[in-house]
């Protein structure tokens, strides 16, 4: 009798586990056709819509006319140029920015008295939006990818500096305590403590910097520069070409999603321990 | 083994056997946001016995913890001293002596066996060494198979013996417990009482029991300090040993004597509520 509900049980459990797999997979389906659907749906209206003379064409564009233009700019190249230029200097400034940031703002932890005289200046540069800057990059640096880097890099640099900073400024001192009456040096507790424990911090600044580097890097783009997606969409704002801004702008979407995926799956990666 | 009940009018030490640590006339003081100076502890005199169990016991907001920190050596004592067995100095206090708080302190970045070895691992043992020796330990107080695990798969009374674990495999003199059962649930506390007392016999570590539990200290310990309230002096030394005697924490508990015992300590700790402010 009690073998038999045992076997049962096991068996309901098998059952629900590889149930609740499939169930999972397909909320998954039935949500990315909804979200297929919406924006199907909003190009066929705004198609519609421009049709029926109901929108301007002329300042909304169309999906039609974004489709041609994306097909004009992908046949001649000038589209993955333009992604691959902003890419490379978003990517450069972000990840130089934002890994020598944190190094310096874990540094710090070593160095309190520099840290707290500094403090003030950080906060100031923090709050200060960093394209103001960009004039005097660019005249620095000139118009090429080295300055829209060096904006991208200033962009996350603060940012990773704060937030690793006050992120190893989190961590409870009872740990730092058990560290010491286990006989740890100075240096074993930076490494074996404050790094790991403010590697959660490192990499929500991370996931911030994103935003920032593609923000500066494209606002440097539309103040001076030969190449890239923040030049095509200023380019052909300032022609009133709608469609190809709208090109532009989606290849922005998808580079920032992109690059956002990216960091979500390192950030998986590190962090198997929080989840089993 | 007579437990003697009655308080014993002298602070000083029980004759025979040596002392592992002499606390000497233990003074501290702070300053307060105002630059007032706030005496905290006032004289505290205590020697504590090799190998033995002694339990610390005062009203809240004693200075318990701020006896704890000039034990473990965290924090200097405004005057007084601290001597150690075989006048180490003290200055080594640190790594004679290994404490469990009431939280775990495990890195929840690193398995129960990574955690446990930590203390090896800063002294440079080689890995392969270190994780035998570690899931030799672990195996032995029924963790083995958790070796692998995170911490936050681990029930609290678990994480604990995972941090009595990691203090004990650098085999310190003495070991320090500041509460370190006030986190988890009656059931499991028993246990680990009588589970960490039996295991601290084995080893025969001389251990300081810093609570306010006043049943916990007479379960687990040989003797209990009672604190007077704040500026904090030793009010009052007893002999216990019941849990010795009985070879349980939990059989110490239906003693006669245990409620006797309760009975004097709370009477001693004069506890009244709603009095502290007036």
């Amino acid at each position: 009798m009690s073998t038999t509900t045992t076997l049962t049980d096991a068996a309901t459990k098998r059952k629900t586990v590889s149930e609740r797999k499939r169930k999972a997979r397909q909320i998954f389906l039935q949500d990315n056709l909804a979200r297929l659907l919406i924006i199907g749906v909003v190009l066929f209206l705004w198609q519609v819509g421009v049709n029926h003379k109901l929108i301007d064409p002329f300042l909304m564009g169309s999906p039609l006319g974004i489709g041609t233009e994306a097909w004009r700019m992908i046949s001649t190249g000038q589209l993955f140029t333009d992604t691959v230029a902003t890419v490379q200097a978003t990517v450069a400034g972000f990840l130089g920015g934002s890994i020598l940031g944190s190094l310096c703002g874990l540094l710090l932890w070593y160095a309190k008295r520099l840290a707290r005289i500094l403090d003030p200046f950080f906060i100031a540069l923090n709050g200060l939006p960093k394209i103001a800057l960009a004039p005097m990059i660019i005249i620095w640096f000139g118009s090429g990818m080295f300055s829209k880097i060096a904006l991208a890099f200033i962009a996350t640099f603060v940012v990773a500096v704060l937030t690793a900073y006050q992120g190893s400024h989190q961590i409870d001192q009872s740990l730092v305590n058990m560290m010491r009456s286990l006989g740890a040096t100075k240096r074993q507790i930076f490494a074996k403590l404050v790094i790991p424990a403010t590697m959660p911090w490192i990499i929500s600044a991370f996931r911030l910097n994103i935003g920032f580097a593609l923000i500066a890097e494209v606002g440097g783009e539309f103040i001076a520069s030969d190449k890239g997606l923040g030049r095509l969409i200023f380019v052909n704002g300032n022609l009133f070409n709608l469609n190809a801004v709208w090109v532009g702008v989606f290849a922005l979407m998808a580079v920032a999603a992109t690059l956002y995926f990216l960091i979500t799956q390192v950030e998986k990666r590190l962090f198997a321990w929080s989840k089993h | 083994m007579e437990a003697a009940v009655l308080p014993r009018p002298d602070t000083l030490a029980k004759s025979g056997g040596d002392t592992a640590i002499s606390l000497k006339r233990l003074k501290k003081t702070f300053e307060d946001d105002e630059g007032n100076l706030v005496e905290v502890i006032r004289d505290i005199t205590l020697d504590i016995q090799e190998r033995e169990f002694i339990s610390i016991v005062g009203p809240s907001g004693c200075g318990k913890t701020t006896m704890f920190n000039i034990i473990a050596g965290l924090l200097e004592p405004t005057s007084g001293d601290i001597v150690l067995r075989k006048g180490r100095p003290k200055t080594k206090r640190g790594s004679q002596i290994g404490y469990m708080l009431q939280r775990d302190l495990l890195f929840p970045w690193r398995t129960i066996l990574e955690n446990v070895t930590l203390g090896l691992e800063l002294a440079g043992m080689a890995k392969s060494e270190r994780h035998a020796k570690g899931l030799d330990y672990l195996s032995r107080y029924g963790l083995g198979d958790f070796a692998g695990a995170y911490p936050h798969s681990l029930s609290g009374g678990m994480r604990q013996r995972a941090a009595l674990i990691r203090t004990l495999i650098t085999d310190p003199d003495i070991i320090l417990l500041d509460e370190p059962f006030s986190a988890l649930d009656y059931q499991t506390r028993l246990v680990l009482e009588d589970e960490i007392v039996s295991i601290l016999r084995e080893f025969g570590k001389t251990v300081v029991l810093i609570t306010h539990d006043i049943g916990e200290a007479i379960a687990m310990s040989d003797r209990i300090a009672v604190m007077t309230q704040r500026p904090t002096t030793v009010k009052n030394l007893y002999d216990v040993g019941l849990s010795l005697e009985h070879g349980s924490c939990i059989k110490a508990r239906s003693d006669s004597r245990y409620q006797d015992l309760f009975d004097t300590i709370w009477a001693d700790l004069d506890i009244q509520l709603g009095a502290k402010h007036p």
